[in-house]
């Protein structure tokens, strides 16, 4: 079972921070092995997310697409959960523990908005401060989630350093976190960071893949044959495929191929990485030579970002797992269809597992079932798709 | 040629302390960063380490963080860092101690990393990312990486520290990145004197160390001193009247050579 006791998945994973923070995640790491056979504080969790989440999320037949092409493609709604995606599951569930420990503040990286949403969201639910780092970039671009957070009493701190986006907003958090972890906890919303922050995250997430599990041989009395997740640092993928690793069903991670292959261009860190250490792990990087780390791009500000999580680059490596990348223009075309067709606006996040869902099911022989984790709801992103649709007449 | 142990032991035996200066390696640039350099060691300092820039470096605070951001914007590199380093060890004659992230190094790869940081005079190795459990990655490569500690740091993990028998163990003076900030004496003072009961080996602290008078603070509790953000302000403030640069390096350690005269205590 991974990751083992050092926090590794085969070779990936790890502890590599500043020796100042080590006793910090030693405390953690305690506090939650605790807790996770505590069945007050599971009972507590399943508490909210059943009455404040409202899980189970449903699972749903697309009709018209699955007519279309030939394969039942559902979706797993996370979208439907309070705050629009799956991020809820993991910030309950961590500023939880945090308020167990003690902590009285909660710190936040942010991409797109959604995790920063929903680590405010849980704060003011639990009467706890937060504080969310955003790039200056991703502030622009996901301005509605900046207005949701300071509603909900957060603070949000601009981050106009190296590329302004999801990394810089990391890099922040961290040293905040240095500072501050007596009374605060590090909330990180990804299945990314230093031991064990990729395990927690993903048992958190992890709801998700047990709720499909039940739900699927309900409806067809088996597993599906695929199940499809996007990748950025790779929590809803790995939320979903845990709980069939040891299964007989095809798991398909999508990356974001941005603009093309050209380093800069994309985020497709398991297609074009390489080892590397990035926010106190050691999983796949897109870096140059010398081990700098690139610039990345996406249309999707939740997947703009170089590193990705340890157990998915073990994953990859073994094969269990297949990760693909669709461009920015696939995202943004199946972000559209997937609205005109089933009146559901995804986030542009979760648009990139669809588009790979709409391209292989037309491939697959009839009969075969596909899953996609529609991981956030596209409210946030409308302007976004709309600017760019306006700019390229081409792609209507 | 003298070593950090050397070096190290060598101050212990005239009372003093011994001053560790970081400076970013080939800013402003090249010439003046080497003249700043030189201008150190008249300036008496002991033990140089020298950065090299990465695009992440999430132990650092403002101040240094503007210098790696300059350095890689300049398309600055390990690889750079470990030339200049050459260029460095045969124009001076103190102890060259690198710093760098993990990253780059891991990406040269160990093996190649330590033979040419051996061959350009580099005799040990600070990397802020790789805490005492993965610090055995660099074991029998003959390149000695130091020890960090930390005001969080448990007993247990200065024993840790304490069993790597390094040069000289870096404290962390405070929870925190690097930056100039008033920092708690008493709990310094504490904090050395705790990590003193558990080891023999000499104890550098840093972060924070921003003038003379910090430096007479803590000089019968420590057996270094390590000076960073404080050099930084100065190049950031001197960097527009170049001529003027290097004197300011060697005045600031001339005082701080001052102030560290007379120390008493210590093992």
């Amino acid at each position: 079972m991974y990751p083992n006791e050092k926090g590794y998945y085969g070779r990936y994973g790890g502890r590599f921070v500043p020796e100042t923070l080590i006793p910090a995640l030693d405390k953690i790491e305690q506090a939650y092995r605790q807790l996770a056979v505590d069945p007050e504080f599971q009972a507590e969790l399943n508490y909210y997310l059943k009455n404040y989440v409202g899980r189970e999320s449903p699972l749903y037949l697309c009709e018209r697409l699955s007519r279309e092409l030939g394969a039942r493609i559902y979706l797993k709604r996370e979208d439907l959960n309070h705050t629009g995606s799956h991020k809820i599951n993991n910030t309950l569930g961590q500023a939880l523990l945090a308020k167990r420990m003690g902590k009285e503040r909660l710190i936040a990286e942010t991409g797109a908005g959604q995790h920063g949403v929903a680590t405010a969201t849980a704060a003011a639910v639990l009467g706890m401060k937060c504080t969310v780092y955003m790039g200056a970039r991703d502030m622009q671009r996901q301005r509605l989630n900046v207005f949701r957070m300071r509603m909900l009493g957060a603070e949000v701190k601009e981050v106009s350093k190296g590329s302004q986006t999801l990394k810089d907003a990391t890099n922040e958090a961290f040293r905040d976190f240095i500072q501050s972890f007596e009374y605060s906890h590090m909330l990180i919303g990804s299945a990314v960071g230093p031991h064990p922050y990729p395990m927690m995250v993903r048992d958190f997430q992890s709801v998700i893949g047990r709720e499909l599990k039940e739900q699927f041989k309900n409806l067809e009395g088996r597993l599906p044959s695929y199940i499809l997740a996007c990748v950025g640092g790779g929590s809803n993928a790995i939320g979903i495929f845990y709980p069939f690793l040891k299964e007989e069903v095809k798991l398909i991670g999508v990356e974001a191929g941005g603009r093309g292959i050209s380093p800069g261009e994309h985020c497709a860190t398991l297609a074009k990485g390489d080892d590397g250490i990035l926010h106190g792990a050691l999983s796949r990087l897109l870096q140059d030579e010398n081990g700098q780390i690139l610039d990345t791009h996406s249309i999707s500000a939740g997947l703009d970002y170089p590193g990705v999580g340890p157990e998915h680059a073990y994953l990859r490596e073994s094969g269990r797992v297949s990760y693909v990348n669709v461009s920015d223009k696939e995202a943004i075309n199946a972000f559209l269809k997937l609205s005109e067709y089933e009146g559901i606006i995804p986030a542009l996040e979760s648009a990139h597992a669809v588009a790979y869902a709409l391209k292989m099911a037309s491939e697959l022989p009839t009969g075969n079932s596909l899953v996609i984790n529609l991981s956030g709801r596209g409210d946030k992103d409308t302007e976004e798709v709309s600017s760019y649709v306006e700019e390229r007449q081409e792609v209507l | 040629m003298p070593n950090i142990r050397e070096a190290m032991l060598n101050c212990r035996q005239d009372h003093k302390l011994a001053l560790i200066a970081f400076i970013m390696a080939l800013l402003p640039d090249e010439d003046l960063c080497l003249d700043c350099i030189k201008a150190l060691e008249q300036g008496g300092c002991d033990i140089l380490e020298l950065g090299v820039p990465f695009t992440d470096p999430l132990a650092d605070g403002e101040m240094i963080e503007r210098f790696h951001h300059r350095g890689t914007k300049q398309g600055l590199n390990l690889k750079r860092g470990l030339e200049f380093a050459h260029r460095v060890k045969n124009s001076c004659n103190m102890s060259l101690i690198l710093f760098t992230y993990y990253n780059p190094l891991y990406r040269m790869g160990l093996e190649k990393f330590t033979q040419e940081a051996r061959a350009a005079g580099i005799e040990g190795l600070i990397v802020p990312d790789l805490p005492l459990d993965e610090m055995h990655v660099l074991n029998g490569y003959g390149m000695e990486p130091i020890p960090m500690l930390a005001p969080s740091s448990t007993d247990e993990r200065v024993q840790m520290a304490d069993r790597r028998q390094a040069a000289f163990i870096y404290c962390v003076s405070v929870r925190g990145v690097t930056g100039m900030r008033p920092l708690p004496e008493q709990e310094i003072k504490d904090y050395l004197q705790r990590v003193r009961t558990d080891t023999r080996t000499p104890l550098a602290l840093g972060f924070g160390i921003s003038g003379p008078q910090q430096v007479e603070t803590f000089r019968d509790y420590a057996d270094a001193v390590v000076v960073g953000s404080y050099l930084a302000r100065i190049i950031e403030e001197y960097e527009t009247r170049p001529q003027l640069l290097p004197g300011q390096m060697e005045k600031a350690f001339l005082e701080l050579g001052k102030a560290r005269e007379g120390k008493h205590g210590s093992v």
